[in-house]
């Protein structure tokens, strides 16, 4: 593949961003696990070292969507990006938004007291509500950089106007998730209030929003290394994404069992989230029965993220997430290591393969390669895709122990964490050390993808 | 099906599932008031300082937040307001093993957060967090209670100490509570704890009849 538009090349600022920002998601994330054993080893406590691992995961995704995004929409539409000079702004304007986020994040770690609520009725370097700490400010300055960048995208599509079902489906998920952000930006003195709506920026984003950009850019991914019809591929995507939307929209409801609000939740939120894995074992189907059918594969390693994202996304994200889905069983695994065991496998699967496979399927053109050395590919996939398996059964161990012994026998929260499931934690650092392996490697790989010469001969045709 | 036919199934079909979702949300929103107590400033001004201090960051609240420190649902309910405060303001001063730093809360903000915790315990949660199924007795199942271990369960004294790898990490673990302190000192400590333990949070116990009195201090005796 090689890329038509130059203009697509813009695409390499955001992915250089994420990957690094990657980078720092996965070295914070030692230090977080280290704090389950030794909380006070380091110089900021472990709510804002927490922050730092979320808010890079968000931001890097984010940011490596986006990238993708403007090599999908200038390809698909046949034309160069409507403005190369905004798509450059947006992306520094947003480098230096999460910067001075960040800084403000290490400042109130440090003093506590800096943390203001005078203004907005909210914390001024950080509103204290997860996943969405960025201050009132950042908020606004993240809204018009997703602003500017839709609207380029927008532009561009409407300059041939070649509205594809692969880019409509992405931009209307981008539209969503444009949206989805909004309902964090208020205060309420209710906290119940407070946490209903954190709910649908939360789910509507990663069992929303996000699993339509996943289904489009998966059905791009498909369409570029296997060569298979548009139209095939296309009409399983708006399969996938319309069960996505019929089961996820009401499954928010799985989020209102136990939060102070009425019982029908559990009525509506059980049964709709119950179904919420069927769209992601249609997507797995779907990526099977099209690369069984080909022949000749040029981007062995962009296929292999692609099929794996596809898989991992149904067992991250839909396996993980319906063993503790419905009431009778959520009721006392709410709020365990269970969560977080779903929740690492989940963004995994779902979204950090998925911005991974399309680096690895775009970049190549980018950088002005038709092949390359896939082997650094092969092993980082292999060291953090095997390190964050046994990281997830490790978390997922401790949060049986922790259903059992804590929530059903009674036994004390600290007790629980400090020496039942301390050799889950001790474990679990171990692996998050070979993870990021795999991610060095991957960088490494990042920075020297289409730079060394090409390999000698091209492989025989694939016999399937 | 046509491609067409999809994708309009798929825009038409989520637009559908939509409208059933705000309709929903309409409702509870109108439901919310009543499954939970008025929301007095000391409530939200404790909210508050639960989001300037991110205590989300480490704990969780209805379940929901960080899976490092333990929920604060009920938290007002099952611990006295007096250790709250003390705890808050200056947590390794009343457990030298506590993993919660000093962040500087002040008197009043502690006031407000507890006034807050004490809201949050008292929202209808559909029953969350259910009762654990064992009890949080004091370690001995099967038999007839003793005296003294009747009034440790009266009193709930497990949801601080520890006896057997059984109760809270909050206070000392008494498990062998006889070894240290004689009679004398015990009866005298729970009639005013804060003359034998500076810094202590723990409530006092001089309320109790002297037969009861007796009777829990001879059970902390025995457990040598």
């Amino acid at each position: 593949m090689t890329i038509k538009y130059e203009s697509q090349k813009i695409a390499q600022n955001f992915y250089t961003f994420a990957v690094l920002l990657f980078l720092v998601q996965v070295v914070v994330g030692i230090i977080a696990a280290l704090q389950f054993m030794w909380p006070d080893f380091f110089i900021l406590n472990f709510n804002i070292i927490r922050s730092l691992h979320i808010n890079a995961m968000v931001v890097w995704l984010l940011v490596g969507m986006m990238g993708a995004t403007y090599y999908v929409v200038s390809e698909e539409s046949d034309t160069e990006l409507w403005s190369v000079p905004m798509a450059n702004f947006q992306f520094w304007a947003t480098v230096l938004t999460v910067t001075l986020v960040v800084l403000g994040y290490i400042w109130m770690g440090i003093n506590p007291q800096a943390n203001s609520t005078t203004l907005f009725s909210t914390g001024i370097l950080n509103e204290g509500r997860e996943y969405i700490e960025a201050p009132r400010w950042a908020d606004i300055l993240i809204v018009v950089s997703v602003l500017l960048f839709l609207f380029n995208n927008f532009m561009t599509v409407l300059k041939t106007k070649k509205w594809t079902g692969i880019q409509g489906t992405l931009l209307g998920g981008l539209t969503v998730l444009a949206l989805m952000y909004l309902p964090g930006m208020f205060y309420t003195k209710n906290m119940v209030k407070d946490q209903f709506w954190w709910w649908w920026v939360v789910h509507l984003w990663v069992e929303g929003a996000w699993e339509i950009i996943a289904g489009a850019l998966l059905a791009f991914m498909l369409m570029k290394t296997t060569g298979v019809k548009r139209e095939v591929v296309e009409k399983w995507m708006y399969v996938e994404v319309g069960l996505v939307m019929f089961t996820g929209i009401l499954g928010t409801g799985h989020h209102y069992y136990w939060i102070g609000t009425p019982s029908y939740w559990l009525w509506v939120g059980g049964i709709f989230s119950s179904l919420e894995p069927v769209p992601l074992l249609v997507m797995v189907w779907d990526a099977f029965r099209t690369t069984r059918e080909t022949r000749v594969v040029t981007n062995k390693a962009g296929l292999y993220y692609t099929v794996a994202h596809a898989i991992f996304n149904f067992v991250g994200a839909g396996l993980w997430g319906v063993i503790h889905t419905l009431p009778q069983v959520n009721k006392w695994t709410h709020g365990t290591q269970i969560t977080t065991a779903h929740g690492h496998l989940a963004f995994y699967g779902a979204y950090v393969l998925l911005v991974l496979a399309m680096i690895y399927i775009t970049l190549p053109a980018i950088r002005g390669v038709k092949e390359f050395n896939a082997s650094r590919a092969f092993q980082s996939f292999w060291w953090m895709t095997i390190s964050m398996i046994f990281i997830v059964l490790t978390i997922t161990g401790a949060g049986m122990v922790q259903t059992y012994m804590e929530r059903l026998m009674g036994l004390d929260y600290v007790a629980v964490k400090a020496n039942y499931n301390l050799w889950f934690w001790i474990l679990r650092a171990i692996f998050g050390v070979g993870f990021l392996y795999g991610v060095v490697i991957f960088v490494i790989d990042y920075f020297k993808l289409g730079k060394e010469p090409a390999p000698i001969a091209a492989p025989a045709p694939e016999k399937a | 099906m046509s491609n067409k036919a999809a994708r309009n199934l798929f825009i038409y079909g989520s637009l559908f599932f939509f409208a059933i979702f705000i309709v929903l949300t309409i409702d509870t929103m109108g439901k919310l008031d009543k499954r939970a107590p008025a929301i007095t400033e000391e409530v939200n001004a404790g909210k508050m300082v639960w989001h300037k201090y991110d205590c989300i960051g480490c704990h969780t609240i209805l379940g929901n937040g960080s899976y490092f420190a333990p929920d604060m649902t009920k938290i007002a309910e099952k611990k006295p307001k007096d250790y709250l405060k003390q705890f808050l303001m200056d947590p390794k001063s009343v457990n030298p093993k506590a993993s919660m730093p000093k962040l500087g809360i002040s008197s009043q903000e502690a006031d407000n957060l507890i006034a807050f915790l004490d809201w949050i315990s008292k929202v209808d949660t559909n029953g969350w967090p259910p009762k654990p199924i064992l009890a949080t007795a004091a370690g001995i199942a099967g038999k007839e209670l003793s005296a003294g271990q009747k009034v440790y369960q009266t009193q709930n004294c497990s949801n601080c100490h520890m006896i057997n790898g059984i109760g809270g990490t909050t206070g000392p673990e008494l498990t062998h509570v006889g070894s240290k302190r004689d009679k004398a000192w015990l009866i005298g400590h729970f009639k005013d704890p804060k003359a034998y333990v500076p810094n202590s949070a723990m409530p006092a116990y001089g309320y109790l009849s002297e037969e009861e009195l007796n009777n829990l201090t001879d059970y902390m005796v025995s457990l040598k």
